[in-house]
């Protein structure tokens, strides 16, 4: 067992803590978190412009294949990921780099691969992803709208609902029932599609802060080009469930934790309540331990499934655990220090907000992580099935 | 960075689930905690064979020369399997003598040690039951060439077997209370040594030892005097780590014993793992468990590769605490009415997260020493 990482590892690392530092100095006061990107444009161009930073160094693709411009491992993406995460540095397109492109190396024609892959790679393209539905959320494969094959193209229609940037985004991916009569699981299509085609109509779902990041997305009659399908048709299940190539260490909502708590514990050093420094009330030294402790465990989960995906091993149960736990201690890390504050830890980002309003913005902003990306509890069913053998109820 | 076991220490982990799921099974832990001795010599005598007193000795002095990070891949077993008995504290009394033994020491102990000729164990706590150097009390003074030692150790473990205690005594009254502590080597045998096991929920002969003008000799003094807090902060640091690795064994059983019960039992027609909420529940002991584990593995890494890891320890041992107590609890809830029964063995898990919890540090012990750690004034 060896947590070192190599000379070569380190002196990346290095390398991308620079070059985050620098950027950090650009960050605007506006930015508190991933969010931000979808709801201020200062944020957008903000994170536009570190994604063209990464990409002219090839830091959006360093773990692909290297015959599609992979310049390192896994473990380098990680590192990175460890870089940005304690910086708070966006540019990393979730969708599109973190979701879509591991999905087309894992099961996309060569033709699609070729015509997406190096947009992606350059950071010229921004996607959304258009799963989820009214209907159909947890239970994706119960989703309702329609690809309808007509010649060379599909027609899409129905609703898409929880759009992450849909407002923003040049591309979409989604899946839609292209056969109303084959059997569940063998009936979606993954495709690939320009937000600009006539017919997709795009409203904001206000998130519980008033912030704009998430959205509806309406198909009327919108024709898209048959060839740009991800995987065959009517098997988009399989192409929704390629997890190969995601990374799931978690670590830059790791190390934004660790970087949170480090101005958690510089703030109860400075600040004083009765009388003398928050940092010696017991119970506000006991709770800060106990979550360095939460967020240490994490951390050391992180690497373990860093090191397996390194491996291009997967366990299935280490990264839904560490999905859950990671996700779990953003939400009690919030109201920890929302606590701490006391009556500030009510107040929005104004001349009146401690730390510029960070935590009144991830108390709100925690089940982001809990409830996207599969449900916690839907985690908690990918254990006990397919890790721990548990039945399923019929 | 490579979070996965050599094959060495595989081998090392199957040979001892092997040797201790044969020769130490459930039937014998129950009734060796029953017992007056609390252990098996003819088992102790086989440990000895296979090196286990000796682990973690240099081979010069008899022993095996394997790493801490190889002892805690034995302990995750002797934590999963459960054994009663004085192996883990007289290992874990090895570590002040090579630390700071003179040559004449570690001659004279570690070897026998190696070999199982002698049980050791370490008497720190008193009355406060603190681990700070304010708790210790007992006062050692010179007298020609022994010191005399009057006072009281408590939660010893195993010290009414054992051959010698390394216990920590004052010797100077310093400006703080780190300063003036000493250790000494002390002969249980020496007149003046009275050891009284405690009733403890775990069964696992916690002692009771009052030292009345026990005659220590000086060249028993281990370490230099008055600067002993050092050595004790150091065997608190792996006596933590290594409590943390039993309680990693003691959740892989409590949580495969849960599995596998919820897949037998059978109410309202069906396994009752097969309802969401207890799923849930098993989920989530499962990630407590995983989540304790590459924690304890930094924290036994960085001890075996002597990097500063104090407060690595002392997270893993505040969070540890925590995990072995949640995941024995559900694992005893998850199996009903059974799961209180004295007859089944998940019980035995929930005492032993209570012990192992109170040793080397609780949690809030240890979440004080993190809170300074991250800069807290």
């Amino acid at each position: 067992m060896d947590f070192r990482f190599t000379d070569e590892q380190m002196a990346r690392r290095k390398e991308f803590l620079e070059v985050c530092v620098e950027l950090e100095k650009l960050k605007p006061a506006e930015f508190i978190g991933f969010e931000s990107t979808y709801n201020y444009d200062s944020c957008w161009e903000y994170d536009r412009h570190c994604a063209k930073e990464f990409a002219k160094r090839g830091w959006l693709t360093l773990e692909w294949p290297p015959e599609y411009g992979g310049s390192g491992t896994m473990m380098d993406r990680v590192l990175f990921s460890e870089a940005r995460g304690y910086h708070g540095i966006p540019g990393i397109d979730v969708f599109g780099v973190g979701m879509l492109a591991p999905t087309l190396l894992a099961a996309a024609s060569e033709e699609i691969k070729k015509e997406f892959l190096p947009p992606i790679a350059a950071a010229e393209i921004t996607w959304c992803e258009l799963w989820s539905e009214p209907n159909a959320g947890s239970d994706l494969a119960s989703l309702t709208a329609t690809a309808v094959k007509k010649g060379d193209e599909y027609i899409l229609n129905g609703q898409k609902t929880w759009t992450t940037g849909a407002h923003k985004a040049d591309w979409g991916f989604g899946v839609f029932k292209s056969d109303p009569e084959a059997r569940s699981h063998h009936n979606l299509s993954f495709l690939l599609f320009d937000m600009k085609t006539p017919g997709i109509t795009v409203r904001p779902l206000p998130y519980m802060n008033g912030e704009t990041i998430y959205n509806e997305v309406y198909f009327d009659d919108v024709h898209v080009p048959a060839k740009n399908i991800v995987g065959q048709e009517n098997e988009g299940w399989a192409v929704v469930n390629t997890l190969a190539g995601f990374e799931r260490s978690n670590i830059d909502q790791i190390m934004g934790m660790v970087r949170g708590l480090e101005t958690l514990v510089a703030y109860c050093n400075e600040t004083k309540r009765n009388g003398q420094p928050l940092a010696k009330d017991p119970l506000i030294r006991n709770r800060l331990a106990q979550t360095a402790c939460d967020i240490e465990a994490a951390r050391t989960l992180a690497y373990r499934v860093a090191d397996l995906q390194n491996r291009h091993e997967m366990s299935l149960m280490d990264a839904s655990s560490l999905k859950i736990f990671a996700s779990d201690l953003g939400e009690r890390l919030a109201l920890l220090a929302t606590d701490i504050l006391g009556p500030y830890g009510q107040v929005k980002l104004s001349r009146w907000a401690p730390m510029n309003g960070y935590w009144e913005a991830l108390y709100d902003e925690c089940f982001v992580f809990t409830i996207s990306m599969g449900t916690n509890e839907i985690q908690k069913n990918i254990i006990a099935w397919y890790g721990l053998g548990l039945p399923r109820m019929k | 960075m490579d979070l996965t076991f050599s094959e060495a220490q595989e081998i090392l982990r199957k040979m001892a689930r092997d040797f201790l799921s044969t020769e130490c099974p459930k039937t014998l832990v129950r009734e060796l905690q029953d017992s007056e001795k609390g252990y098996s010599p003819d088992l102790w005598k086989k440990m000895a064979e296979l090196g286990w007193m000796g682990l973690i000795i240099p081979e010069e002095y008899e022993g095996m020369g394997y790493t801490f990070q190889d002892l805690t891949v034995l302990l995750e077993e002797t934590g999963r399997n459960i054994l009663p008995g004085p192996l883990v504290c007289t290992i874990l009394s090895t570590f002040p003598i090579l630390d700071a033994g003179s040559e004449e020491q570690k001659k004279e102990f570690l070897p026998k040690i190696a070999i199982g000729e002698l049980i050791f164990s370490t008497a720190l706590l008193e009355a406060e039951g603190t681990f700070d150097a304010s708790g210790i009390a007992a006062k050692a003074t010179p007298k020609g060439d022994d010191f005399v030692i009057n006072g009281t150790k408590l939660f010893v473990e195993m010290a009414h077997v054992a051959d010698y205690l390394i216990c920590a005594a004052r010797t100077k009254d310093g400006a703080s209370p780190e300063e003036g502590i000493t250790l000494f080597i002390v002969d249980t045998k020496t007149p003046g040594v009275h050891c009284e096991v405690i009733p403890t929920i775990a069964l696992d002969k916690q002692c009771e030892v009052r030292l009345e003008n026990v005659s220590v000799p000086k060249k028993n003094m281990l370490g230099e005097l008055d600067k002993g807090w050092p050595i004790v902060q150091k065997l608190l640091e792996k006596g933590a780590i290594a409590k943390c690795a039993e309680s990693i064994g003691g959740m892989q059983a409590a949580v495969e014993m849960t599995i596998a019960y919820s897949k037998e039992r059978v109410q309202y027609g069906r396994p009752i793992g097969a309802f969401q909420a207890l799923q849930h529940m098993m989920a989530d002991m499962w990630s407590s468990m995983e989540t304790s584990r590459y924690l304890v593995y930094e924290a036994a890494w960085m001890e075996s590769e002597g990097l500063p890891c104090s407060k690595e320890v002392s997270m893993a041992k505040a969070y540890v605490n925590e995990a072995y107590n949640y995941v024995s609890k559900w694992g005893i809830r998850l199996h009903g009415g059974i799961g209180t029964s004295r007859d089944h063995d998940i019980p035995l898990y929930y005492h032993l997260a209570k012990a192992a919890d109170t040793a080397f540090g609780g949690t809030d012990f240890h979440r004080e020493l993190v809170a300074q750690k991250i800069g807290l004034i």
